[in-house]
């Protein structure tokens, strides 16, 4: 089980929620998983976020594989200068 | 001397040689976008709104077209609606931004453009489109475009990440909100709370370079484009999305650039040199100058941010609570998301709340500028700790260090840092003899830290080995930084050959794959580990051709110092000349490609001491001594860490003591030169003085962590913390300029 | 646009004249700005450098004449000017930057008409005087008197400034300018101070002088403060008049550079210090030239 800790910004959708554990393989069945979970945010989620995992942040992340017991964070994309 | 993490016995990696563009830069040979001439080249001039608010009700183009050399005059109905195609906002966004359709939303917003034969035809023929406005009130600071009753920039725009969402429009783009625990559990526990509120204005990236572009259109769809630019992929698709045409008809071509820093990650005149070319037949040039530049190119932005902090008697930080509001300009679109995850990152506080505003205002679209968002948060919260710190008398340095970020800290956006580098540039500073000079009358000094996360992304490279033994190493990533000559270090490490027979090229968009843009700190870092992975693959491919020479399997064949060898040394080394002289025997040219999407991204942070002195009767502020403490990973090429160091501090000094856009009542940017555009000029600074600290980045081959940006994000704060232990004041609202200086000494001696 | 390189101040008072839209540069380093930001377009530039007198620098034992389209490196490189003048060469040596002087000139600054501009009060405080060539004839004038108003100069179209002429200074007199500016260089002042005392033997001020730059429409000399330096010896409680007449003769404007109440306050800081430092200067120079 992943642990998937939801940004305040992101609680709206999960109706205060901020921390579940699921289950997935990769980042898009996770995503998948918690739109089930939490109907809308699989698009928020899609659309505009990095992902840091374990403490790395990835981008383009979808077909990143989430090791068990992996911390999940959705972060925002960011832009350098 | 053993080899450790500290020492790895680099023979190139980390050393000084001459700089690979240096000499055509200095004798004027360098290419710029500006220096390209076809033949039957036309001159651009763009047309440009002198409105900040304005409904566009027509635009009579027929007197410019008919006027001696003119070939082409475009306006927006040259271009596709994307609305009306149902693209995403944000491409709809850069379409409006690159040429006005039925409104003008700033002074200086591209509401046409003009080719002919001469610049000074293309000039007057600029001047004889007639355009007419229906004048709008218009909103210039985050205060007026979020007062009830402000003039909306965008009918529909209904704030996002607020619940329930408003029901009116207003021009607040989006929210954003972090939070932790219990800000009244948390204030609660303070012994000393400080509550202070901070403006400051946009400031431009000053790059010396104006925007330049070259177009050459054919009658098929193809168009060639040469720009200055950080990115030429970007450039290729932000160009193809206005245009609306597919990527695969653009090829562009980076130009040597004088400067970025955030400000050329997206397109200005590209789209319409395109159209202008492909309406006259014609290659078709256009430049800005400096003028355009200030008035239409994206600076940063102005805002307004209120900071509260807790601290205990102890020197541990209790809480903190943040709210930011930040110009977007004429789109959404500010750093104010980088800056509510940057703003407290630095420092472990259990309980917090940042809330941030995209606001947009009747001014040019904001563009990234070196670490966006971060300095302006760090402005304000670096200056409340340094309250807190003298109201519990605790030095500046250990307060830092008493809630320093470190390994397994759970950053206040959410995910455990990895290993980072923080505390070591705090020691660093504490150990220099700088931290305890003497100071004289009316000096002071001040002491700030900042960070950045750094990017990673996409990054492609190529390594040829040429006939006689040298190699080429081919990137896509402009070199703003001294990119080329880190990834020759890297590529001459991998090899084994001399750094001299490496040579660094960066390729246009048909002749290498893509790249991201060159920007978020990332090239070292993420073209560098494309670069040493092809250099891997190429040393694969070298083993077995020795292998094949040698009549034996590739597992008794190592790589070293550039030379193949026999494991048991029975046979005579190659060197990499003797089988790139014969490659053609053992299976061809040899060379190799990589791509990734890079990972291991190392965060970068920054601590400064500044030591200023303040004339306390003219107000006039002068830095006099600055050292910068910067985390590096591992600093490939020495001389350009520095130089970025460096970089990053003057520009915030800039920022902190004399830069500001300055407006008329009716909008119009009143110093658009660098005139009374106050950049520091080379008398104004002391050497910058640079203590690389290096705490590797595990996760990259020569421990990287990007080094372009997180400089920029504390001089602010050290100025204004300088200037407090100078003078007893302190300054919320920036520029801090003579004239706001003596006024603070003058309210304080009242 | 023609360009026309007369050799002699004849030939160029002709060509004024001849020409309805003509414009005399020297270094040119305000005049190409101007045309190329659209204020202005002549007809004809006329090149005032090829005339020998006006690129001159020369002294006898009356007076200095200054070419008026002399570079301003000259001056600051020459050391007898500089030592004897010291205020207008560190003024000369504030005009633009390094590479600016090698081209700017003392008469390109002053018909600028700029209030801001660096050698204007210096050459005030030390009476120069401008010598106006026209097609009646020459004119003399005080400096003080060539510029009008801001851009606008006393001279008519077909009229230039050949030379300026400074009387030399007697012992005991010495001069400083002093600017303030946000940055050390490339800024136009905000505020401009030029001073100039002459001591007696017993180490009073017998003569005194001073003019504010940036602080009106024209420079302005502080009449008041002049009179109140006599017979003192700049104790503080004079320099503190000085300083007050100074802020009260400001008639400034609030503009991106600077508000009426910091020009106002900071004009009586420079006059103070200008005054102080002429003094040091006046104290040094016992005769020897």
């Amino acid at each position: 089980m992943a642990q998937v800790y939801f940004s305040a910004g992101l609680r709206d959708l999960t109706g205060g929620v901020a921390q579940v554990d699921v289950q997935a393989s990769n980042v898009r069945r996770l995503i998948a998983a918690l739109d089930e979970m939490f109907p809308g945010i699989g698009e928020r989620l899609s659309e505009a976020s990095s992902v840091a995992i374990d403490g790395e942040i990835l981008t383009d992340a979808e077909y990143e594989s989430v090791p068990d017991q992996a911390e999940v964070h959705f972060l925002d994309i960011l832009q350098g200068g | 001397m053993a080899l450790t993490e500290e020492n790895p016995g680099y023979k190139w990696v980390g050393t000084r040689p001459i700089r690979p563009d240096g000499l055509d830069k200095v004798t004027g040979k360098a290419q710029f976008g500006a220096d390209l001439t076809l033949p039957g080249m036309l001159f651009g001039k763009v047309v440009r709104s002198p409105h900040a608010h304005a409904r566009i009700l027509s635009i009579d183009t027929s007197a410019a077209e008919s006027m001696l050399g003119v070939k082409a005059v475009i306006t927006g109905s040259d271009f596709p609606d994307l609305a009306a195609n149902g693209a995403h906002a944000s491409d709809i966004d850069v379409a409006n931004n690159a040429i006005a359709r039925d409104k003008v939303l700033y002074e200086g917003h591209v509401v046409a453009a003009v080719a002919a034969t001469t610049r000074e035809l293309a000039e007057a023929a600029a001047k004889a489109v007639e355009v007419s406005y229906e004048i709008l009130p218009h909103v210039l600071t985050v205060d007026e475009a979020m007062a009830d009753n402000a003039p909306l920039l965008h009918e529909n725009m209904i704030t996002k990440g607020v619940d329930p969402a408003p029901d009116q429009p207003s021009n607040v783009a989006s929210r954003i909100v972090h939070e932790r625990g219990d800000l009244e559990q948390g204030f609660g526990e303070a012994d000393v709370v400080i509550e202070r509120e901070f403006t400051t204005k946009p400031v431009h990236q000053g790059y010396i370079e104006p925007h330049a572009a070259v177009a050459d259109a054919n009658n098929d769809g193809r168009a060639n484009i040469w720009c200055s630019s950080q990115g030429h992929f970007a450039m290729r698709a932000y160009t193809a999305t206005v245009l609306g045409v597919s990527q695969g008809t653009l090829k562009v071509t980076a130009a040597e650039i004088g400067g970025g820093f955030g400000g050329k990650t997206v397109i200005y005149l590209e789209p319409l040199a395109v159209r202008l070319s492909q309406r006259s037949g014609r290659p078709v040039k256009l430049v800005m100058d400096r003028d355009e530049v200030f008035r239409a190119t994206g600076p940063t932005s102005g805002t307004r941010i209120k900071v509260k902090m807790g601290i205990s008697n102890g020197g541990e930080l209790t809480a903190a609570e943040v709210w930011m509001a930040f110009e977007a300009g004429a789109y959404a679109g500010s750093p104010v998301g980088a800056a509510g995850m940057t703003v407290i990152a630095a420092y472990d506080i259990p309980h917090f709340l940042v809330e941030g505003y995209d606001v947009v205002c009747n001014k040019p679209r904001v563009a990234a500028y070196r670490a966006p968002g971060a300095p302006m948060a760090a402005f304000a919260v670096e200056s409340v700790l340094d309250e807190l710190a003298r109201s519990i008398d605790m030095d500046p340095i250990e307060v830092r260090l008493a809630n320093a970020a470190v390994e397994g800290t759970q950053a206040s956006y959410g995910p455990k840092f990895p290993r980072i580098g923080f505390v070591e540039t705090l020691e660093a500073i504490k150990e220099h003899p700088n931290y305890t000079a003497e100071l004289g009358p009316n000096q002071g000094r001040g002491v700030a830290a900042g960070f950045w996360f750094n990017a990673g992304m996409n990054s492609s490279a190529t390594v040829h080995v040429n006939e006689n033994g040298t190699a080429t190493v081919v990137t896509g990533s402009p070199d703003i930084g001294g990119s080329r000559q880190s990834m020759a270090l890297m590529a001459a490490e991998e090899l084994g050959i001399p750094y001299e027979s490496i040579k660094p090229v960066v390729a246009d968009t048909e002749t290498v794959g893509f790249n991201d843009v060159t920007g978020g700190s990332r090239v070292t870092l993420a073209t560098g580990a494309a670069v040493v992975d092809a250099c891997r693959l190429v040393i694969e491919d070298l083993r077995a051709r020795a292998a094949k020479t040698w009549d034996v399997e590739i597992d008794q064949v190592e790589w070293v110092d550039g030379q193949a060898q026999h494991v048991d040394g029975s046979q005579p080394p190659l060197s990499l000349n003797a089988l790139a002289a014969k490659s053609g025997r053992t299976g061809g040219p040899i060379s190799a490609n990589a791509s990734l999407n890079a990972r291991g991204v190392g965060a970068g942070f920054s601590t400064q001491l500044c030591d200023v002195e303040v004339d306390p009767e003219t107000g006039v502020t002068r830095v006099v001594r600055y050292l910068t403490a910067q985390d590096a990973g591992r600093a490939i090429s020495p001389d350009y860490v520095e130089g970025q160091m460096q970089g990053g501090v003057v520009q915030g000094i800039g920022w902190g003591l004399n830069e500001e856009y300055i407006h008329d009542e009716n909008g119009a940017m009143e110093n658009p030169s660098f005139l009374d555009y106050r950049m520091p000029v080379a008398s104004d600074l002391p050497m910058i003085e640079c203590s690389i600290v290096e705490v590797p980045n595990p996760a990259h081959p020569y421990g990287v962590r990007g080094v372009g940006e997180v400089g920029i994000v504390p001089p602010m704060a050290a100025l204004a913390n300088a200037i407090k232990d100078a003078t007893g004041v302190r300054l919320t609202d920036l520029p801090m300029t003579p004239i706001k200086v003596l006024e603070a000494l003058n309210e304080q001696s009242d | 646009m023609k360009y026309a390189a007369p050799s002699s101040v004849e030939e160029a008072t002709s060509l004024l004249s001849s020409s309805p839209s003509a414009q005399v540069f020297a270094g040119a380093t305000d005049v190409v700005p101007q045309i190329r930001g659209g204020r202005q377009a002549p007809e004809v530039l006329v090149d005032l450098k090829k005339i020998d007198q006006l690129v001159a620098l020369t002294s006898d034992d009356k007076k200095w004449t200054v070419g008026a389209a002399t570079p301003t490196v000259d001056l600051t490189e020459n050391p007898g000017f500089s030592q004897e003048f010291p205020g207008i060469s560190e003024a000369a040596g504030l005009i633009g930057s390094d590479q600016i002087q090698s081209r700017s000139s003392l008469g390109g600054n002053l018909c600028n008409g700029s209030p801001a501009a660096d050698s204007v009060p210096a050459m005030m405080v030390n009476g120069t005087r401008a010598l106006i060539a026209g097609p009646k004839g020459n004119r003399l004038v005080d400096v003080s008197e060539v510029v009008t108003g801001p851009g606008q100069t006393c001279l008519d179209s077909d009229e230039f400034i050949v030379e300026f002429e400074i009387d030399r200074a007697p012992s005991l007199t010495g001069d400083a300018y002093l600017r303030m500016i946000p940055r050390t260089e490339m800024d136009i002042a905000v505020v401009g101070a030029g001073a100039r005392v002459t001591l007696g033997e017993d180490g009073t001020i017998t003569a005194a002088a001073l003019a504010l730059g940036a602080v009106a429409p024209t420079v302005v000399r502080v009449t008041a403060a002049e009179e109140a330096l006599i017979g003192t010896t700049a104790d503080e409680d004079t320099l503190a008049v000085v300083a007050a007449a100074a802020s009260e003769v400001c008639n400034p404007i609030d503009d991106k550079r600077g508000t009426i109440g910091y020009r106002e306050q900071v004009a009586g800081v420079l006059a103070k210090r200008a005054v102080l430092i002429a003094m040091e200067r006046a104290q040094q120079r016992n005769g020897n030239v």
